[in-house]
């Protein structure tokens, strides 16, 4: 809301960063409670299954890979409202592209 | 020992939550920009859905990201292992390349605009006919 002014928002790459390591980080909490029970010897070469973070780069294409889906699923849904002649976009809309919409992504 | 994984899981919670929102903020900048573009109004439980959605894709994609740096034997993760996670789609891979050339090529700011233009409308509902054309396949 807060920036209707810019003229092509998009996602802010320290939230996706932010993202990508908490999903990182829960991951390789699983994997060493996973090790631990089975206690197999194999332990200490695994820890490098947690990449230590992504480039500046990345992440910026990261947040316009994230935009284009936000992009799709409304261009997408907004097709098929314009096609019913109605003027909002409906939650029976969303219903009709998701399943292609998932496919493709 | 027990309440401090307690501890942990309820910090961690909150930090989902918290990255939930500002995630959500995100999207619905980006929903109700393009719904205003297309002179349409987008209902706030859809651009909810929509959010929720691409917050869930933005797991399933780091966990691939992680995989793909992994076996690059990488420490952190690069453009390519982005592009490499949406390669099962032509349309947004060409859309990526692009954009990732443009990143490359210049300074962050200048491009917005050229990759506006250039993606808008691009449709990924592949056409098969399209496709049985393409010399490439």
């Amino acid at each position: 809301m807060e920036s209707t002014s810019n003229p092509s928002p998009s996602f802010d790459p320290d939230l996706i960063h932010a993202i990508y390591k908490h999903v990182w980080r829960k991951k390789a909490a699983e994997l060493e409670k996973n090790n631990g029970a089975s206690d197999v010897g194999a332990g200490p070469s695994r820890k490098n299954v947690i990449p230590s973070g992504a480039n500046a780069n990345a992440l910026k294409l990261s947040c316009e890979l994230l935009r284009q889906f936000v992009v799709e699923a409304v261009q997408r849904a907004a097709s098929i409202a314009e096609a019913e002649g109605a003027t909002t976009i409906a939650p029976t809309h969303l219903e009709r592209i998701l399943p292609q919409l998932l496919l493709d992504f | 020992m027990a309440s401090d994984d307690a501890e942990r899981e309820e910090d961690e919670t909150a930090e989902d939550l918290f990255m939930r929102d500002r995630f959500r903020l995100s999207t619905i900048s980006i929903a109700e920009s393009q719904a205003k573009q297309l002179d349409l109004e987008i209902s706030r439980p859809i651009v909810a859905c929509i959010s929720d959605l691409a917050f869930k894709y933005t797991e399933i994609v780091a966990k691939d990201l992680a995989l793909f740096a992994q076996h690059g034997g990488r420490k952190s993760v690069t453009m390519e292992d982005v592009i490499l996670a949406v390669h099962r789609n032509e349309h947004l891979t060409t859309s990526m390349r692009s954009f990732s050339n443009g990143l490359k090529s210049k300074e962050p700011q200048s491009e917005r605009k050229r990759r506006k233009t250039a993606n808008r409308d691009l449709p990924y509902i592949p056409d098969i006919s399209e496709i049985l054309e393409d010399p490439d396949i």
